[in-house]
Formats: C-alpha cells, structure tokens, sequence
C-alpha cells in the first residue's frame, strides 16, 4: 500500500481525488496548505504528492522546492494555471509532472501510477540481456517484441512496432515522415507514406496517458517526429 | 557658474565700476601724455613761484597746474594703474556681457519692455539722445581745455563733464544690453522695422514657397549683392576679405540648414515605419524648423501614448480574462469529477442518467470554452512567445492529416490533398503553426457535409506560400465572412452542441503574428481559407 499526499486549498478537489484514488488502492493524506503538507511529510512516510500551486500560506513552487531539498518523492502539480510559463516553472522546481485544472480523472490515475511505479520499481529493475532500447518508462523488448511502458504491456501492430522501434533506437533524433518511411519500409509500397502520420499518432495513442501531451513521442510539426531521451 | 551670471551685486559693481574704471584710465593716459610731453616741469614751477599773482591767464595757469599736479603726483604709478585699470575695465566688460540677460529664478534670456522696441526706432531714439548729451558735453570741454577762465569755471566744467559723461555712459549701456539680450534671445532681427517689413513683403509674396525656395532667394540674393558691391568699390582687397568671409558664413549657413531639414526628414521616415520612441531635439534646429520638429514630436507623444494607452489596455484584458478563467477552473473541476462520480454511482432512474449526460456534457464545453478564451486573448493581444523556424508545409499536411484521419473517416470525408514536387518551406512557430491548422481541420471536422471531399492545396509561387483548405459546409452558411471572422460567432449561429466558436479567430490572430495571412472565403455553400507565409 503506498501513501499518496494530496494538496489543494479546495477540499472537495482533494475529496474527489481521495474517491478516486482510493479506489485504486492508495492511502490517502490531506492538506489543505502548504505548511500542512510539509508537516504531513515529516510524520508520514509519503510516496507520492499530488500539489497544487496557487495555495494559502506557502505556495506549491516553494513546498516543492523545501521537498526538493532531502527527497526524492515524486510530486505531481495540478494547477489551474495552464501557460507554457507555468508549466515549465513547475516542472524546472522539482515536480516530476504537471497537470491542469479541470482535469481528467483516469489521466490522473494513469500519472499516479506511473510514477509509483518508477519511483518504487523501476529503480531496481535489472537490465535485462538481449536487444533492449529504453528511454524514461518505455522499454521495447527486439528479441521478444514486446514493448511496456512503466510496467504495463503494450500490443502494436507490426508496422506500429516498427516504426517505434527504429524512433527509440535513434532516440532524441528527429525524422520526418519520409525518412521514417524509408528506413521502417524494406520494400517500396507506394502510398504506404500517407499513412506513416496515422500510424504515429495510434502509436501515440496506445504509449501516451495523454496523446496531445506526449511524453516519449513528440511531434515537431512541419518537422517530423521524435522519441524523447529520458534518463 | 549659472549662479555668478544670476548676482544682482555683481552686476551693480560691475555697472558702477566701468565709468570708474574708464574716468581712472583717461586721468592716467593724461598723466602718462603729459610726463611724455616736452614741458619743463622746472621752470613752470619756477614761474608760477615768480608770478604768483592771479592775471587773466590764471584759468590757462589752473587748468595747466591741475594737470602738472596730477602727473607730478602719478606719472610714476600711472603705467600700472592704466595697465590695471584696463584689465579691470575688460573683465568687468567681459562679465557683463556674460550676465546680460539672466536673472535670477529665469531660465534663458530674460527680456524686458525695452526689448520689444523695434531696434532702429531704438537705435534712433539713443543717436538723438547721445547728440543732445555730446552738444551738451561740448560746453564744458570746450570750457576746459580752450577757454582761459578763471579756476571756477573750470571746476564746474569738470563736474559738468562728469556728470554728463555718466548720462552718456547710461544710455550707450542701455543700447549695448538691449541688443546684446536682442542677440542672445535670437530676437534680434525679427524685432528690426526692416525684418518686419520683409516679412510683409515676402509674407504676400512668397506664401506658398518652400523653405528651400526662400533661402535660394535670399542668399542668391545677398551673393549678387556682393558682387555688385566688389565692382563698385573697384576690388578693394578689404571688401573682398569681408565678402569672402560673409559667403563662408552664408555657405554654413546653408549647409547647417540642409542638415536641420535631413534631421526632420529622417524623423519623419522613421516615423512613417513607426519609430517614434526617440523625439526631434528641438534645441538643435532653428526657425521654421524648429516648429515643424515641435509639432512632429507633439503628434508622435500623442501617438506613442496612444499606442501605450491601447497596449496597457489590451493587456489588462488578457490578465483579466486570464485570471477569471482560473477562478473558473477551480470549481470548474469539482463539477466535473463530481458529475463523473456520480455518473459511476448506480442510478437506477432513467431520466437522471440523462440529466447527468447533460450536465457532463456542458461541463465539459465550459472547460473547452475557459481554455479557448485565454488563448483567444492571449493571440489577439499578441502576448505569445513565438520560436520561428523554417518548416516544411508537406511534412505538416501529412502530419496533420495523419492527426484527424480518424475523424475525418467518422464522417465519411475524403481528404484530397495536392502540393509541388519541390520542397516547400515556410519561417513559422511550429506548435502555433499547429495549433492554426487544428482548428481549421477541427472546423472542418465539425461542420463539412457528411460523405464530401476536402481538398487541401499547397501553391508556392514567387516567394509566397498558399495553403488553401475547401469544404463544402453542411448547412447554409447565413453570414458574412467578417462575421465569422469575429469572436463568438460561428459558421451556423444556431449551433450549440460544439465548440466556442473561437477556432476560426484564434487561427487568424495566431496566423498573423507569424507574419502570416489568414483569409475566409465563401461561396455558396463552399467554405475556403488561405493560409499565406
């Protein structure tokens, strides 16, 4: 059972959120400021925070900074705030996630778990032998041609796997649909071109908790597409 | 320094200190002459030891012992004093020719009445003065150096002098300061009989001439003045000196002139491309330019507040839109999830089931609409940070087709897409770039006739890049193209079901601060846009 702190001066948000994630399991703890949240962590062992930025007292940024200093607890910010500047401030202050307001609940979830896992397990996950390629939570797997992400299997189809497996294995490297098409692609099948974009975006579609805010496969529009290099 | 030109004391000392310093020279230059002079100082004393006596020539023997008394007295300081005097009497000048025109608590040049008097009526006005005092003058000094009265006479010559020298001293000085203040105010010739003349003359002739117009005439005019001049005075070596230092001036003058008006002329091109941060310094131009570059800087402060007042406007809307929208997120989401929880609750009644549908349903436009509004606001205001880089148009159609395949085929749309063998590249905001194109697929996604083509163009011609979106509309598009350009408002003003009717706005303000263009077309029931870098 793992203990998640959840923080938000509006207590119905953090009420909804105990609903749901109790649902899956976690031990919920409440705080409805920042002081009382730094309190909770320093008398309970927490395993995860779900913070919000615009709070009473000491604001969410500097809560995560104060964490930041002696833990390595996986924050996720959820804030109402939903500018670029925002986000990145967020993220640039320790939060290893950012959410915004109103939020989908089964999103949520999906980050929840996600970072349990990683911050729990995948620490002292062994490499495994064989053709691996890697980057952040997702692993493909040549040899068995499996692919996961945070621990959860993922089926593709053989031109989807294909494709990621070529992206991943050329990971932080940019290419555009034509490229892609000649490297994935042994024999020429014309027109099959067209459809690489569809392809990309099922993949995302089946890797990504939010496919319009991909994690591992960004889109550089008018450039091509990407796996990001996550350590 | 400013303060020693501001001191009424010193300027009072100064006043009463030249006449001194003037009587003092002349009484030493005296002393100095005579010393010089062939006289024997011996044998007048001895005559006057001899005589004695007070004889008709005793006004001659006074005046003569008068003086004999003071270089007797002086001749062996004199030198030194004329020579102090002097030096006193330039710097005294000096000083007041400096303080002339300031005053203590006036900025600049300080005029009074006297100023205002035409300067020849002045000019005028002092020569009938000073002949009056130099007739009057003429009396005593005739008395003291000519006549033979006795020793009365002459010491009230000498007072007379005196006096009347101090009333010509007043008026000279009054002259010499008013035309001073005149020069230093640069008032000079404008407040000359002859300049007002000229002005009604050239007033009534020349209105409508340029400045450029008038200096030809009245340089061309003073050059062939001066050559006349050199011809009548036979080439004298001194009036040509005098003339070639006049048309150095004048040359300078006009070169200084040309310069003033490059300035107002660069002011106003920077202007016309809208720079109008830095204004015209006025101190630097002179006349009639001086006021064109006054009335310039006036329109762009009233510009530039214009433009300030709108911006500061524009962006305390953006803030507060922003910050609404935030306050309506916070229970924006409790809404949401509770609608979510409740819809997982076992709810045997039917028509609650429905309800729930709609409340989902409406909250989730609500949350839709918030984003949509900070974004508007945000594009419209131009309060966006753009990364513009050259992006390939082909790659983006694939990709963004790729994105909306799956609703696209929902509706049974057929995407026709049609571009140049040649690559082709624009200079864009990739992810705003993006965000145009999603909502001008979105909107196509949304609103095109169920079963129809969708043709997508990609023209490049000269340098201009054309991508041009067509669709047939699924219902009778009743509006005009700038009504559906503004916010709010959509294709169908009946719908309700979808979207905030922002899409089409944000894509063209997002459009146009990429430098872009962004057009609607209807046509019947034809719906067109063309996205032009």
């Amino acid at each position: 059972m793992y203990n998640i702190l959840v923080c938000d001066d509006d207590k119905e948000i953090v009420e909804a959120i105990e609903i749901y994630l109790g649902k899956e399991g976690y031990k919920i703890f409440k705080a409805y400021n920042g002081e009382d949240a730094l309190k909770v962590i320093q008398e309970n062992e927490i395993h995860l925070i779900i913070l919000d930025i615009m709070m009473p007292k000491i604001n969410g940024i500097k809560v995560a900074e104060k964490i930041r200093k002696d833990k390595a607890i996986p924050i996720i910010m959820l804030s109402a705030k939903s500018e670029d500047y925002d986000k990145i401030n967020g993220l640039n202050t320790g939060a290893d996630d950012y959410m915004t307001k109103p939020f989908n609940p089964l999103e949520l979830i999906a980050r929840v778990n996600s970072q349990i896992r990683r911050y729990t397990t995948l620490g002292s996950i062994k490499k495994e032998e064989g053709n691996i390629y890697q980057t952040g939570g997702l692993i493909i797997n040549d040899d068995t041609k499996e692919v996961s992400v945070d621990g959860n299997k993922i089926k593709l189809t053989p031109t989807e796997y294909n494709i990621l497996k070529f992206l991943t294995k050329n990971k932080g490297i940019v290419f555009s649909i034509e490229q892609i098409y000649e490297n994935v692609w042994e024999d020429e099948a014309y027109g099959a071109e067209n459809i690489i974009a569809v392809h990309i975006r099922h993949i995302r579609e089946k890797i990504e908790i939010n496919p319009k805010e991909p994690k591992y496969l960004k889109v550089i529009w008018g450039i091509g597409y990407r796996i990001e290099n996550i350590k | 320094m400013k303060d020693i030109r501001n001191s009424n004391a010193l300027k009072a000392i100064c006043y009463i200190l030249v006449p001194c310093l003037i009587l003092i020279i002349i009484l030493s230059a005296i002393s100095i002459g005579y010393y010089a002079s062939e006289i024997d100082r011996n044998e007048f004393n001895q005559y006057q030891i001899d005589t004695g006596v007070i004889t008709e020539y005793e006004g001659d023997i006074y005046r003569e012992n008068l003086v004999y008394q003071l270089s007797a007295n002086t001749y062996q300081i004199a030198p030194s004093i004329f020579m102090i005097s002097s030096i006193l009497l330039i710097i005294c000048m000096i000083y007041i020719i400096i303080s002339i025109g300031h005053k203590k608590g006036e900025d600049g040049i300080y005029l009074d009445s006297l100023d205002k008097i035409p300067y020849e009526l002045l000019l005028i006005l002092t020569l009938i003065l000073f002949g009056i005092e130099m007739a009057l003058l003429a009396g005593p000094c005739y008395q003291l150096i000519f006549e033979e009265y006795n020793s009365y006479i002459i010491n009230t010559g000498i007072l007379a002098a005196i006096l009347d020298g101090v009333i010509i001293y007043i008026t000279i000085t009054t002259l010499v300061i008013t035309t001073i203040r005149r020069t230093k105010a640069h008032i000079f010739w404008k407040n000359t009989i002859v300049y007002k003349l000229f002005q009604f003359i050239f007033k009534g002739l020349f209105i409508n001439f340029s400045e450029t117009v008038k200096l030809a005439v009245e340089y061309g005019g003073f050059i062939i003045a001066s050559v006349i001049l050199i011809f009548i005075t036979m080439q004298n070596p001194i009036v040509v000196f005098f003339l070639l230092g006049f048309w150095y001036y004048i040359f300078k003058k006009i070169l200084s002139h040309i310069n003033q008006f490059n300035k107002v002329r660069e002011k106003i091109g920077k202007m016309y491309k809208g720079d109008i941060s830095v204004p015209l310094d006025e101190e630097e131009l002179y006349g009639e330019l001086r006021q064109i570059a006054r009335e310039l800087n006036d329109i762009s402060g009233g510009l530039s507040n214009a433009i300030e007042e709108a911006t500061k406007s524009e962006r305390l809307k953006t803030e507060l839109i922003t910050n609404v929208s935030h306050d309506i997120k916070t229970p924006l989401t409790s809404i949401i999830n509770y609608v979510d929880l409740m819809k997982k609750e076992e709810i045997e009644n039917p028509k609650v089931q429905e309800y729930l549908e709609v409340l989902d349903n409406k909250s989730q436009r609500l949350k839709k609409l918030t984003e949509d509004l900070i974004e508007a606001s945000k594009a419209s205001s131009g309060n966006i940070k753009l990364t513009m880089e050259k992006l390939n148009v082909k790659e983006l159609i694939k990709q963004v087709s790729g994105e909306f395949e799956d609703r696209f085929h929902n509706r049974g749309l057929e995407i026709i897409e049609n571009y140049p063998e040649e690559e082709v590249s624009i200079t864009a905001d990739s992810r705003y770039l993006y965000r145009v194109m999603e909502n001008v697929y979105g909107n196509i996604a949304k609103y095109a006739l169920e079963n129809s083509r969708v043709y997508i163009d990609v023209i490049k011609e000269n340098r201009k890049v054309q991508i041009i979106l067509k669709n047939i509309s699924q219902d009778k598009l009743n509006i005009t193209v700038d009504e559906l350009m503004q916010r709010f408002v959509r294709g169908d003003v009946s719908r309700t079901t979808e979207g905030s009717g922002l899409g089409i706005s944000i894509a063209k303000s997002l459009t146009e601060l990429q430098n872009g263009k962004f057009d609607i077309f209807l046509d019947g029931d034809l719906f067109k846009v063309v996205i032009e870098f």
